[in-house]
């Protein structure tokens, strides 16, 4: 098969600040630099690497996602194919005709028609007026448009601007096609049909390179993927791989962003202190990996400064999103409590945990005998629970029943 | 490859779709449409015929002042209408540089064939006016019209490019541009004959390829002769300045999209 897209060592900077400065800022910089004799590099803080030493092949026909957090440089990497802007330093090898879905409609003017946007954007992106001709009626289909066709386009809603700008761009036949985000806007039947599209251009032997944050349609459309983050390449394989690394990089970076877990503090006037949460694996000889199908154990740590009776211990649990997933009370489950003088622990053993992969941590919390007090509480560290049935597609369940799967099978149905 | 013939053809496409877009969205709303291409010229020569006339006299070798002016300030305003457009091109459409990828020198280009539609017009007018003032015109010479405008061409073409890819890294080339052409109307001969100039300073005044190109519009349409030695430096000029403006323009076009 022949290479249809080749990026060898690529890195891209740009500067920040100067560039746009008018000529008198300019000179000031360079007076300012003249007086401090020397100094003659320009700061780094100027310098920003959107990519650095990225290299891959796209062989043709293959489709190839790009995921990683915003400004990781998946937009960069398409810029550079498209021709927009030039690399820093490396080589680009495109074979083929590319077009990109970049900026849809971006060549657009809200006076003209949308027969004459037509024109002028496929104009735009390369195709010739006999070649515009041949497709116009299939542009005009696919968009929907045939009664709005000779209305200009400041008139049109923004789906019926997007569809036409996505009609355009897509009917080129491209030997290599950039679809950068384009999707997310428009209603899920013209969703479906873009898609369609998308598909049915690589079945006839396109290439794809596809950036979108959402990981179904990147499923759905690529079977590789490169998972980018701050213009470095972290891995390159099977699209499934590589979303697990980013939605494990979205957890940590919400887990980053959510108030942190308030560790116990040392507070003598307290009457009890929890000193300290965990929750582990309930399987001492296992590795410490939590699976929602085995069981684990909340310990609560605790130190009691005089003793107390009668009083209730509750455990909640969230996942990294704020999702309260359950919570436990030794009230409601007729446990009695009662805090000699001294130090203890405090365990709730699940069986099994139940939790479908992903992060969580939990909160314990002591209140008195009638359960409108708060005594003491403390937060757990992070923890993570791992999937043993599905590798992938981590996050979009909570919960992990225990089950048992039966068939019954009929036979044919009797003619 | 995007070289040789495909590149021309791609840049020619989108040029003359770029040219009706900009032609539509100039005269879209307005209720004159097309005749403002003539009404500012002809108010600036009424202004100018009543000054020179009335108030100052100018020895114009016996031609009617008000299609002396008009000669000169038809090529004058094709130049100086094109080059702010021209210098602008990318910068406003900010949008499309950044986002699309097609051969930038489009954009500059169908700024200037805009304006070369307004020209077309005011020329017709021109033909009018010297054919009812003045009394004939003579054919063989006005066959140098073609080179003249071509000469024209290639110094706004330079200019022009130059002047939109510097834009881009500094703003301040518009305005420095729009006062340089205050500057320039008044060292080019439009309101006053070259031959006012002293005759040792012609070759200083020659250096302008615009006197040049302004006289040899005069000599062909207005003195029936063929034009003076003074187009042949206008010509060097104008060349010059395109293979540079060119060049510069290829030279940074990659950068256009991370500065703008």
């Amino acid at each position: 098969m022949a290479t249809a897209v080749r990026f060898s060592r690529v890195s891209k900077r740009y500067y920040l600040g100067l560039t746009r400065a008018s000529v008198a800022s300019r000179a000031s910089h360079w007076l300012g630099r003249a007086w401090r004799r020397g100094s003659t590099a320009s700061p780094p803080d100027n310098l920003f690497w959107a990519l650095r030493d990225v290299s891959f092949d796209l062989e043709q026909g293959e489709s190839l996602a790009l995921v990683g957090p915003n400004g990781a440089g998946k937009s960069t990497i398409l810029k550079l194919l498209a021709n927009i802007t030039v690399p820093t330093s490396g080589q680009i090898e495109v074979n083929g005709q590319l077009a990109a879905l970049i900026e849809l409609g971006a060549g657009f003017h809200p006076d003209l028609t949308g027969r004459e946007n037509i024109y002028l954007n496929a104009t735009l992106l390369g195709l010739r007026a006999k070649d515009i001709d041949a497709r116009f009626d299939d542009i005009v289909a696919f968009a929907e448009l045939e009664r709005f066709i000779d209305t200009p386009i400041k008139r049109y809603s923004s789906g019926m601007t997007v569809r036409l700008g996505f009609a355009v761009a897509s009917c080129t036949e491209p030997d290599i096609l950039l679809v950068d985000e384009v999707l997310a806007v428009g209603d899920a039947s013209f969703r479906q049909r873009c898609v369609q599209r998308i598909k049915s251009l690589i079945e006839r032997g396109t290439s794809l390179i596809f950036v979108s944050h959402d990981m179904g349609l990147v499923k759905a459309v690529c079977r590789k993927a490169i998972y980018l983050e701050d213009g470095l390449m972290h891995h390159h394989g099977p699209t499934a791989e590589v979303i697990d690394i980013y939605n494990a990089v979205l957890d940590r970076r919400r887990a980053a962003s959510l108030d942190r877990p308030e560790r116990a503090a040392a507070d003598a006037s307290l009457a009890v202190e929890f000193t300290q949460v965990d929750v582990v694996g309930g399987d001492p000889c296992a590795a410490r990996d939590l699976y929602g199908d085995q069981r684990a154990e909340v310990r609560v740590t605790y130190v009691a400064h005089r003793p107390v009776r009668g009083v209730n211990v509750a455990i909640r649990v969230y996942r990294t999103d704020g999702v309260s997933c359950f919570v436990t009370r030794t009230h409601a489950d007729s446990f009695p409590v009662a805090l000699e003088r001294g130090a203890g622990v405090i365990t709730v053993a699940l069986e099994p945990l139940q939790l479908f992969g992903g992060t969580y941590y939990a909160i314990a919390w002591l209140t008195d005998a009638d359960d409108a007090n708060g005594i003491c509480r403390a937060s757990s560290d992070w923890f993570e629970v791992k999937n043993r049935t599905s590798g992938h597609d981590i996050h979009d369940a909570v919960f992990e029943p225990r089950r048992r799967w039966t068939h019954v099978s009929h036979g044919a149905p009797e003619a | 490859m995007r070289r040789g013939a495909r590149h021309v053809a791609t840049v020619g496409d989108l040029a003359k779709a770029w040219t009706v877009r900009t032609l539509r969205a100039r005269y879209q709303q307005s209720v004159l449409g097309w005749s403002w291409a003539v009404i500012q010229p002809i108010a600036t020569v009424a202004v100018f015929t009543i000054v020179f006339t009335r108030f100052v006299r100018i020895d114009t070798g016996g031609v009617p002042y008000i299609v002396f002016a008009y000669t000169a300030l038809v090529p004058w305003t094709l130049l100086a209408t094109a080059l702010p457009d021209m210098a602008t091109s990318l910068v406003s459409n900010f949008n499309l540089v950044s986002k699309i990828y097609f051969p930038r020198e489009a954009l500059p280009i169908a700024a200037l064939a805009a304006r070369l539609v307004d020209f077309g017009i005011s020329i017709i007018l021109l033909a009018v006016l010297v054919v009812a003032f003045h009394t004939h015109v003579s054919p063989p010479w006005v066959l140098f019209l073609p080179v003249i405008l071509l000469i024209q061409l290639a110094l706004i073409l330079g200019l022009g490019l130059g002047s939109a890819a510097l834009n881009v890294f500094y703003r301040d080339v518009d305005p420095v541009l729009k006062l340089l052409l205050q500057l320039w109307f008044y060292a080019s001969p439009i309101i006053y004959p070259a031959s006012l100039v002293p005759q040792r300073w012609q070759w200083l005044y020659f250096a302008n390829p615009m006197a040049g190109i302004i006289e040899s519009y005069r000599d062909v349409l207005l003195a029936h002769e063929a034009p003076g030695w003074y187009l042949v430096p206008a010509a060097f000029g104008a060349v010059l300045l395109l293979v540079t403006g060119y060049g510069f323009f290829r030279r940074v076009e990659g950068r256009f999209a991370d500065v703008i």
